[in-house]
């Protein structure tokens, strides 16, 4: 990066004089200041209305944050291609939360006190949620949005949440697979909040439609070791596994289920978080048959989710666009927040959030989406899909949009 | 101190730049908000609370010779136990929750340092630095799965701290609160560091052996100087806690305990403004890249880190002052200056 190309950025002055004062005071050595910005291109009369994008670009967590500004990119300078918003440019403001929740906190502040973005948009597990929401919205006073799957149940004010919940994973799987599968259950699972809130929900919805749980087990985050369970679900004439452990383990159990048989003897695995991406990790043949509900597959194979395959492959090296790592969420979140603040006028956080509160936008990944007026999550609509030879098929597609079943 | 005399051969003046080094920081600190914006307000706020975390360590390291990897886990118990009183019980004065905050730190370490430390065996630096790795390991394992507290998740939108009717909301007023608190601590060590107990820990560190057929127990001389390094760590962890927030794992976890280890090396360790010096320089650093290389800082950090490591064993504060000052002095000044130049054989 050339000088010319950091003075080109914007820089607030006092940070500037800040530099220089405390490298001169403390003999510091300033690398050098400025905000990774995307600067819209072309000359804009109007200040930019700044978008903050928090993620974690880098640490473990980082297969999910990447593509996840990638889609923010591409929305938002799709936004600004089509001549802005409110006749102001966005301006992109990137900051890495590198997966770990005491960095994130310093970086969300950064956006919320220095840059003073109108909106914040990112986190991917809800630890970072969790970890910066207070300093986004009571403390700094700002609207934020969280694009990823999650286990429900954040109803905090001015938050508003744009990817599945759990009843929306739940409530067109469970029936399928209990009519496709069997009525007898297994819950292997990664012991945290997610599974633990998901598997609450998926019970009483198997219980609902006429299922059974036979057993639900909680493992360590990163447990790889599963013969006793794999004995256990071959032992008690388990039709479905409902898994909800996670990479790098995931593989394992997989692996070992598929040599216990589990698969030959007609059992169905099923899991929620797996989309395009995820499928890739295992060997086709031991995930054969999968069921996996979510919000969005390339296999639905409509012009617009077509189209926005092309343009995110063509921008990010041809890598493509899945829904298991909160891309979908990011842009139905920037979609539904243009829309609101095309709707109020204003980017100020009140008007915003009352327009935001029963947004709508007619297309997206999936088809289109709208808030539920009070609950600040989304109706969308859910398909389920069952891998054939490490691809994708859509075997059905719910009947409308499904209700979030969130903070009602 | 009488031998000192004996092996006086220098009367070289010692030109004292720590001093100088404290003064210019402190009245840095002091002045700053007036100039910075509310950001760096904040960010060194974390930094002063980081600052105390990273003093915790380098008594213990720098002095004592304990490699202790549970810093964090006295500060991120400290921190969850003060969050719990002020969610559950509605505690939330600074007053009762931050000497609860130092309380917390005080017990867990004295815990541990009952375990690790004071066992019927004299332990070694490797068995404690394991022994203290497993410790914060277990809990923070324990709080991960832990629904109560949160689990993973962690215990989010902590309330304000408060003085009386007054909200101690984060910016300037926290940011002297944690000054004072620091700045405190910090002259409190000093006199701690240049006392008698002081030059017992210096010797420990030197040659133990040879301290304990002086006649000291050095098991307990080592667990006090633990059990205090524990109870500034509490009292960060607590700081922390209601300035951040939030609360989860991460804040007690062995990454943040090793974290801290580099915050020391990074500035220098058993010099005290060291430490402080570090932490301050490796949070600005880090997030001064991250601005930059948003996905390649991490290596280049690390790299960074480890060039000083290798190359500056002393720190950066061994880029300002003599190994001889760094050291540290005892006994009457014009002696002490004396034995220095005598010691050949420095940490």
């Amino acid at each position: 990066m050339n000088n010319d190309d950091r003075s080109s950025r914007p820089l607030s002055a006092s940070r500037r004089l800040f530099l220089q004062r405390t490298s001169l005071l403390t003999g510091m050595i300033a690398l050098g200041g400025g905000s990774y910005l995307y600067n819209p291109k072309g000359v804009w009369a109007a200040a930019p209305i700044k978008v903050g994008i928090a993620t974690d670009l880098t640490g473990a967590i980082s297969w999910g944050g990447i593509p996840n500004s990638q889609v923010a990119k591409m929305v938002i300078d799709q936004i600004n291609k089509g001549g802005g918003l409110l006749g102001r440019p966005l301006q992109m403001i990137l900051e890495d939360t590198a997966t770990n929740e005491q960095l994130a906190v310093t970086k969300v502040r950064k956006l919320v006190t220095q840059d003073k973005v109108d909106v914040v948009f990112g986190g991917i597990t809800s630890s970072m949620r969790n970890a910066i929401k207070d300093t986004i919205v009571n403390r700094g006073k700002t609207l934020y949005i969280y694009p990823q799957l999650y286990e429900g149940k954040e109803c905090t004010p001015y938050l508003f949440c744009t990817g599945p919940t759990p009843a929306q994973q739940c409530d067109t799987l469970i029936p399928w697979l209990i009519k496709n599968g069997g009525k007898k259950f297994y819950l292997p699972s990664a012991d945290y909040v997610w599974p633990h809130t998901l598997n609450a929900y998926a019970r009483k919805a198997i219980v609902k439609n006429g299922g059974e749980v036979i057993g639900e087990e909680y493992f360590p985050v990163d447990h790889n070791e599963y013969s006793a369970t794999v004995n256990k679900i071959m032992s008690s004439g388990v039709n479905v596994v409902f898994n909800t452990t996670i990479p790098p383990g995931v593989a394992a159990f997989f692996k070992q289920l598929y040599e216990a048989g589990f698969l030959k003897n007609g059992g169905r695995l099923s899991c929620v978080y797996y989309d395009e991406n995820a499928i890739t990790i295992t060997p086709p043949h031991e995930v054969e048959g999968l069921a996996s509900c979510l919000d969005y597959f390339r296999a639905i194979n409509d012009p617009f989710g077509n189209q926005l395959q092309a343009e995110y492959g063509k921008l990010f090296g041809n890598t493509s666009y899945n829904a298991g790592s909160g891309s979908t969420g990011m842009y139905r979140g920037i979609k539904l927040w243009e829309a609101a603040v095309k709707e109020a006028k204003s980017v100020n956080r009140e008007p915003v959030a009352a327009a935001l509160d029963h947004a709508k936008i007619s297309d997206g990944p999936g088809g289109g989406c709208e808030m539920v007026p009070g609950t600040r999550h989304v109706k969308m609509n859910m398909y389920t899909a069952v891998s054939k030879g490490g691809k994708y098929e859509i075997v059905e597609k719910s009947k409308g949009p499904v209700m979030p079943g969130e903070c009602a | 101190m009488s031998q000192s005399t004996e092996l006086s051969t220098s009367s070289l003046p010692l030109r004292k730049v720590i001093p100088w080094v404290e003064l210019g920081l402190l009245a840095t600190s002091l002045i700053l908000p007036v100039f910075a914006d509310d950001f760096w307000t904040l960010f060194l706020t974390r930094v002063f609370i980081l600052g105390l975390l990273a003093l915790s360590f380098d008594l213990v390291w720098g002095y004592a010779g304990i490699l202790s990897f549970s810093q964090a886990l006295f500060f991120g118990m400290a921190g969850y136990c003060t969050a719990l009183l002020a969610t559950e019980a509605g505690i939330t004065s600074v007053l009762v929750l931050l000497p609860v905050a130092g309380l917390v730190g005080l017990i867990v370490s004295l815990i541990l340092a009952f375990i690790v430390i004071l066992g019927r065996r004299v332990p070694t630096t490797v068995f404690v630095a394991l022994g203290t790795l497993t410790g914060s390991y277990v809990v923070e394992r324990l709080a991960r799965g832990w629904s109560y507290v949160g689990g993973q998740n962690g215990i989010p939108s902590l309330p304000r701290l408060t003085l009386g009717n007054h909200e101690i909301a984060e910016g300037v007023w926290f940011y002297y609160m944690a000054l004072a608190i620091l700045l405190g601590i910090y002259v409190a060590l000093k006199f701690l560091t240049r006392s008698q107990l002081g030059l017992v820990l210096a010797g420990i560190r030197q040659h133990e052996t040879r301290i304990t057929f002086f006649g000291y127990r050095v098991q307990h001389v080592k667990g006090i100087v633990f059990a205090l390094a524990g109870l500034i760590a509490g009292l960060a962890g607590g700081m922390y806690a209601f300035h951040e927030g939030y609360v989860g794992p991460g804040q007690l976890s062995p990454v943040l305990s090793t974290q801290v280890v580099l915050y020391v090396l990074f500035g220098g360790v058993g010099t005290l403004i060291g430490a402080v010096i570090g932490a301050g320089m490796i949070e600005y650093l880090s997030f001064m890249l991250s601005q930059e290389y948003q996905r390649l800082w991490p290596i280049i950090l690390g790299l960074l880190l480890l060039v000083i490591v290798m190359f500056r064993p002393t720190g950066l504060i061994g880029f300002l002052v003599s190994d001889r000052e760094r050291i540290g002095s005892f006994g009457r000044p014009d002696d002490a200056a004396a034995k220095n130049d005598t010691d050949k054989n420095p940490a």
